[in-house]
């Protein structure tokens, strides 16, 4: 007997061993974009825990923000035969293939969290445009629609950065007296929002009232420049996640407030809708918002 | 005078230097503050105090790719050291600085012991450091730190901010090592024909990983003073730095093929760098266009040292 057929014989056994697995309890596979997001990080362990307590078997792959990774990710969910995939893209466009590709096997798939260009069998998440819109009526709000405003942007191209800034802009045209004075880009970063944070005081020093970063890392940033250079008080900051530091700044009565996006209740749901498919189940709707929630302390 | 100043191998940087400083001037009355100059100051400090320790390490011949990563992990541990009332500062500075110079030491002795091009080695750890960063960490930032830490990062003695202060000191550091001693001298020799170096008594191996080591050391100040700075340890902080550094390196006229360079070169280039970010944000130059105006200058800046060099000769 030869190598080959040792693994042969091996893998049968394996694929057997697998199938009987399968006929008592429903398997969900699920890819994820990056489990180095503490966002994501979240997510996941929500499907995790209502894995758990539904009796469904979960396997969980990181797709390491490479959607051709997340493609084969999910090529192989295909070939392992799983009850239902779900996917929380890596990108709009490139990771639409791997939803293709579920439903030409027929496998029922759920997006969760970020939308592709082929339309899934469901989708769970919430608007990024909706969460600046809050954000920015909530500034409208505090500086009664009369006012200079900064906007630290995301990576610049990314979807939820385009999706935050159309948001922002969709409140901003309606108060004519809200003067967006420059909107720069923080890279997600905290570091690099203080130092554009330092040299937007330097240019607009008193006369900036509001600042909207577009997520929470970033809006810490400006908070910290701002304190240092003891004008904090005279600035309301608000940015989007709703990340436990944001939380905690918020509470200190530093960063103003924070929009937060239910990380656990996206990937329930997801999980719950992935199962109903499963069971070739009707759902009622295809399409579930999860609402945002303002957090302005305790 | 003129003399003097074309001998300078650092005329070409410092022309173009004083050319951006002026153009912001005129642009905008915002620029040339004694406020925005300290802000400048205090911005560039993490990026210099990398820049300067991987000057050695250009010199030398090698590069080192690992910088921002081995800056996260150090951001991490000091932070983690010095969460509230944990261990006194000086010690979780000690044993930071440790950490940076043992991944540093890493650094030097693959490269010295496998002869795998130092592009591949820091790659490799580059990589290692970022997930390292992010075990330490469990992915999240960690706050609540020692109000002492917030003090040297955003703090000031006698007017001026902490983090400049720390700047010069490297410097003077710095130029002494690489101008005054006998390891700045064999440093210099390795990178411009190390079989020669060797021939002529140089340890060679030894002397490459003190390079390494010392562009740990200052990898792991700067991840201190960027902790500090943003008053959390970040695993992601630090994310493509070691361009920004290598960048200002090469821009002060440091040779890519080692051999040659200088510390104020160095700063030089940290300080284009710096001045261009800092104009851009001032004049409100749209984000997209920041991009592409920030390569150009670079390219330009390194076109007109070239072009200095030659009217040396």
């Amino acid at each position: 007997m030869n190598i080959k057929s040792v693994f042969a014989v091996l893998l049968t056994v394996g694929c057997m061993a697998c199938s009987e697995k399968k006929n008592d309890k429903l398997v969900i596979g699920v890819s994820m974009l990056s489990m180095q997001n503490e966002f994501i990080q979240q997510v996941a362990d929500a499907i995790e825990k209502s894995g758990k307590t539904a009796e469904v078997e979960i396997i969980i792959v990181d797709a390491e923000r490479s959607s051709l990774k997340q493609v084969e990710q999910v090529e192989s969910f295909i070939s392992q035969q799983v009850d239902a995939i779900i996917l929380n893209p890596c990108e709009f466009e490139a990771s639409s293939p791997a939803v293709e590709k579920a439903q030409q096997a027929k496998i029922p798939i759920v997006n969760v969290n970020s939308s592709t260009k082929s339309k899934p069998d469901a989708f769970v998440g919430s608007d990024d445009a909706e969460s600046a819109k809050m954000a920015m009526e909530l500034i409208a709000k505090h500086v009664q629609g009369k006012g200079n405003i900064l906007m630290i942007q995301g990576y610049m191209g990314q979807a939820a950065q385009l999706d935050r800034e159309r948001g922002a802009k969709a409140v901003l045209a309606k108060y004519p007296d809200l003067k967006l004075l420059a909107s720069q880009t923080g890279e997600w970063d905290r570091a690099k929002s203080m130092s554009l944070m330092e040299n937007w005081i330097q240019s607009y020093g008193n006369d900036v009232q509001a600042v909207f970063a577009q997520n929470d890392e970033m809006g810490m940033g400006a908070v910290q420049a701002l304190m240092d250079a003891k004008i904090k008080p005279k600035v309301y900051v608000v940015s989007i996640d709703g990340i436990q530091d944001a939380r905690k700044s918020v509470d200190q009565g530093f960063l103003n407030a924070t929009i937060i996006q239910n990380a656990e209740k996206q990937g329930s749901e997801s999980l719950r809708l992935a199962i109903a498919l499963a069971k070739k189940q009707k759902i009622s709707q295809s399409t579930m918002l999860i609402p945002f929630e303002i957090y302005m302390g305790k | 005078m003129k003399k003097i100043f074309l001998k300078s191998p650092t005329g070409g940087i410092f022309v173009a230097l004083v050319f951006v400083c002026l153009l912001f001037s005129g642009l905008t009355s915002k620029f040339f503050t004694p406020m925005n100059l300290s802000v400048i100051l205090n911005q560039v400090s993490v990026n210099a105090i990398l820049a300067f320790g991987v000057t050695f390490v250009i010199i030398s011949g090698g590069i080192d790719l690992s910088l921002g990563s081995l800056l996260a992990v150090c951001g991490v541990v000091v932070a983690l050291l010095s969460q509230q009332g944990e261990f006194p500062l000086a010690f979780a500075f000690l044993l930071t600085l440790v950490v940076g110079v043992l991944m540093g030491a890493f650094n030097g002795f693959v490269v010295v012991l496998t002869k795998v091009p130092p592009f591949i080695v820091t790659l490799g750890t580059m990589t290692i450091g970022r997930g390292l960063a992010l075990l330490l960490s469990n992915g999240r930032p960690i706050s609540d730190l020692n109000e002492s830490l917030n003090v040297l990062g955003n703090g000031t003695v006698g007017g001026i901010p902490i983090p400049i202060l720390f700047l010069i000191g490297s410097f003077i550091i710095c130029q002494i090592i690489l101008t005054k001693t006998v390891f700045g001298r064999y440093v210099k020799a390795i990178g411009g024909n190390e079989m020669a170096a060797f021939v002529s008594g140089v340890r060679v191996n030894r002397i490459k990983i003190y390079v390494y080591m010392l562009s740990g050391f200052f990898a792991a100040l700067a991840g201190i003073l960027l902790t500090a700075r943003i008053n959390t340890g970040q695993p992601n902080a630090g994310l493509g730095f070691e361009l920004d550094a290598i960048a200002a390196v090469i821009i002060g006229g440091t040779s890519t093929r080692g051999g040659k360079g200088t510390i104020t070169g160095t700063l030089l280039g940290v300080l284009f760098i710096g001045v261009i970010n800092n104009g851009l944000d001032l004049i409100n130059v749209s984000a997209y266009w920041q991009q592409v105006i920030m390569g150009g200058i670079i390219i330009l800046a390194v076109v007109l040292d070239l072009v200095y060099q030659k009217l040396k000769k």
